[in-house]
């Protein structure tokens, strides 16, 4: 009996993968979907609700573990993010790579800020002359974007900014005491601070239920009351009859005949590393950004020597992230001594400050294109700010108490732009525990983006002050490049099939039963998170593949 | 869980409380100080508790100074959020902090006995505080006090975790994540968005 023949096999549960699963079951066909990771179970996996009194180490974690933890990781969501992985840097590069393996990827603890790109991020090259306009335009994507936005949930404002594009809303979550007294200080200084883009139920949706303030969405959520693929998307695909999840396969490579077309995925199963192909009429890759291009490029062949779908040399390439860093901190005087209020409310993720830079003219700052700021702050879960207060005895509990609703801090999302310096390759050397070779990471900051950093933390030192604020600090430096989570370009979208892996409909060029649907497609990350716009390009592309599938067997 | 209400929570919650103190033997008050459930409020505790890491002298002291940077003073303190069990318990599983406390509480007596001929522990209340006074304010600083000054640091920033990580402590600023919301909670203030012209501090 010879194995079955799958419609469709798709790469990661992630937030792309997620979106191919139910857009690609919901069509009626077979898909089987490969995890390397296990499914979590909400009920013992996720410590949303645990206080610090329940942890056995206050929350601070194991002082023996806690050197390891990624910067997103902590004691409350200690054991699901993976550890141990092999990839390596060039010399000169830092990286973190923080990476959850397991059934939904990212999409269990993500920060929920969804909004839009809009032309002047598809057309940017148009505008200033760096690199290539998308090959989108958002009039295209648009509809896409809406279709999404009502999957999902996004709670948010009509704003009237083209480079911010409007969608389609739930009531947004109201704004905080200090978010009242930042906004004043950015209305004196001239730069927006508006409600984000934020994909959490402020009100019931879908059938999943309205968000109850608890204040940890990014320890996982036990209610499903913001957008994960194991709430959203798999019981939709699953409901169809159609899925079948694999669990604990560590993709080694996607198989192609020898016309070059794919036929399946090699992968290894973790337990027992027994070695297993399965086999598809068509091949989504999904793995996230780094990964994707890992598995193309470990995925040689006569066809494809360089990789498969590889033959413009760009796969691995155009590594883009976000550089993140603390652009000011201090605190609100005017809040001295008062109650406390629940400024924690969705991990303190409520308001941003949208690019306001080069939006008339493209090259009116020193730098080109543009970046948001995040601001948080208020009344938190430890009073990280005592280092500040001098003393001990009656007077210290009364200070720390005083100051509790009081701290204001911001911190930038800057994008880098696609460089030469920056890209991944496969280590020549070093291979996992399964004998899969290392992924290579080559980043460095560029100019561009260094300048939009000092530029972000004398506006956010400006807002501080006309708030009111007092300053306390800014980082020195920006954090470790991959903090972020947003990496983009790794197989770039584009017309020309000699200079971008694939076309606009995420298809690649070379092999066009193979399709990719993660934010490896974006051109650039953009002054937005990435989220929305992967999972948009994403539902796109499963729309052309089934289209595709339907005119082959027709 | 979807739907499940709050009350279900909070039993788990508390469940899982009782699961976690139960594993570390000794931990009277640091279970009291969770909100045990069927403890009522100010019951008094015996409070036998064997240090893993500081020697009985040590850890008298280690209580001394918790409750004297966090006193009992209206409101619970940190006496009763169980702060010295919670240091000894970081301490003893940190080797690398071991070192800072041992040396800093060496110090504290050394310098005790030279100023007052007494050990840290022994001394008068006004005499600890005039002591603690000196490593803690930039005012009073005295040179060749360097090491106490760190020891200070060191002993305040962990009886700050152990207060502020506690019911006790969470409860004493009011942390809003204790409580859950109905709907997404709003700045009361509309008609002040500067905040200038607020009712006069509580604290």
């Amino acid at each position: 009996m010879s194995a079955p023949i799958y419609d469709v096999i798709v790469i990661g549960t992630g937030a792309g993968g997620g979106m191919a699963i139910k857009t690609l079951c919901e069509a009626g066909l077979k898909v089987c979907a490969l995890n390397s990771g296990r499914r979590l179970d909400p009920a013992k996996d996720f410590r949303n609700h645990k206080q610090a009194y329940d942890m056995k180490y206050r929350g601070f974690g194991d002082p023996r573990k806690r050197d390891k933890y990624y910067h997103i990781e902590n004691e409350y969501t200690a054991g699901l993010w993976e550890h141990g992985i092999a990839y390596t840097t060039a010399p000169g590069t830092e990286w973190e790579w923080p990476r959850c393996h397991a059934v939904g990827g990212k999409t269990n603890f993500w920060g929920r800020s969804a909004a839009r790109m809009g032309d002047i991020d598809f057309k940017a090259a148009s505008r200033d002359g760096f690199d290539v306009d998308w090959p989108v335009s958002y009039e295209e994507i648009a509809p896409y974007y809406t279709r999404v936005e009502r999957m999902i949930g996004v709670a948010s404002t009509v704003q009237h900014r083209p480079s911010n594009p409007d969608g389609d809303y739930l009531p947004p979550m109201k704004l905080r005491c200090l978010d009242y007294i930042l906004q004043k200080g950015c209305e004196k200084v001239g730069v927006p601070y508006l409600p984000d883009r934020l994909a959490q139920l402020t009100v019931p949706h879908a059938g999943h239920p309205a968000c109850h303030y608890c204040g940890n969405c990014t320890e996982g959520c036990d209610v499903g009351a913001f957008f994960s693929t194991p709430w959203f998307f798999l019981p939709l695909a699953e409901k169809t009859g159609n899925l079948e999840l694999r669990t604990n396969c560590v993709v080694r490579s996607v198989l192609a005949d020898p016309s070059g077309r794919a036929q399946g995925v090699a992968y290894v199963e973790r337990g027992t590393k027994r070695e297993v192909e399965v086999y598809g009429k068509a091949v989504v890759v999904a793995a996230s950004c780094i990964e994707s291009a890992r598995i193309l490029l470990n995925s040689k062949s006569r066809h494809f020597p360089n990789g498969l779908a590889n033959s413009s040399g760009q796969v691995g390439r155009n590594l883009c992230d976000h550089l993140y860093g603390t652009t000011a901190y201090g605190y609100l005087p005017q809040l001295l001594g008062q109650p406390s209020f629940p400024d924690n409310v969705s991990d303190s993720q409520v308001v941003w400050m949208p690019r306001w830079q080069n939006l008339e003219n493209p090259h009116a700052e020193k730098f080109i294109r543009g970046y948001s700021i995040y601001p948080t702050g208020g009344c938190g879960e430890f009073p990280w700010y005592q280092g500040r207060i001098e003393g001990f005895g009656s007077q210290l509990k009364r200070d720390i108490k005083r100051y509790y609703p009081t701290p204001a801090s911001f911190y930038c999302q800057i994008p880098s732009l696609p460089s030469p310096t920056n890209y991944v390759d496969i280590d020549p050397d070093v291979k996992d525990i399964y004998g899969i070779p290392a992924v290579r990471v080559h980043f460095q900051w560029g100019p561009n983006e260094l300048l939009m950093w000092e530029h972000a933390k004398a506006v956010c030192g400006q807002v501080l002050a006309a708030s009111g604020g007092e300053f306390w600090g800014a980082a020195p430096n920006p954090n470790t490049p991959g903090y972020s989570l947003h990496e983009t370009g790794t197989c770039r979208m584009g017309n020309d099939p000699k200079r971008f892996v694939t076309n606009r409909f995420g298809q690649t060029h070379d092999v066009p039963n193979l399709y990719v649907c993660d934010a490896s497609v974006l051109l650039s990350c953009s002054d937005k998170t990435t989220t929305l716009s992967l999972l948009a390009f994403a539902l796109r592309a499963c729309d052309h593949l089934v289209e595709n599938m339907r005119h082959r067997a027709a | 869980m979807a739907g499940q209400g709050i009350e279900r929570r909070e039993i788990l919650r508390v469940m899982a409380l009782a699961a976690a103190a139960s594993q570390f033997p000794g931990f009277h008050r640091w279970a009291f100080a969770c909100g045990h459930v069927g403890a009522p409020p100010g019951a008094p505790r015996p409070a036998v508790y064997t240090p893993q890491f500081f020697t009985p002298d040590e850890y008298s002291t280690v209580e001394r100074l918790s409750e004297m940077i966090i006193p009992s003073d209206g409101s619970p303190g940190a006496r009763e959020a169980g702060v010295s069990e919670f240091i000894d318990f970081m301490v003893a599983g940190d080797p690398g902090i071991q070192y800072g406390f041992r040396y800093g509480l060496t110090w504290l007596n050394i310098h005790a006995e030279e100023q007052y001929a007494k050990p840290f522990r022994s001394l008068s209340a006004e005499d600890q505080t005039a002591i603690l006074k000196r490593l803690a304010y930039k005012e009073q600083f005295r040179t060749g006090e360097e090491e106490g000054r760190r020891f200070f640091s060191l002993i305040r920033e962990y009886t700050i975790m152990g207060f502020y990580t506690s019911r006790i402590g969470l409860e004493e600023i009011d942390f809003p994540g204790l409580k859950l919301y109905s709907e997404s909670p709003g700045c009361p203030h509309g008609d002040d968005p500067e905040h200038l012209h607020l009712p006069p501090a509580k604290y």
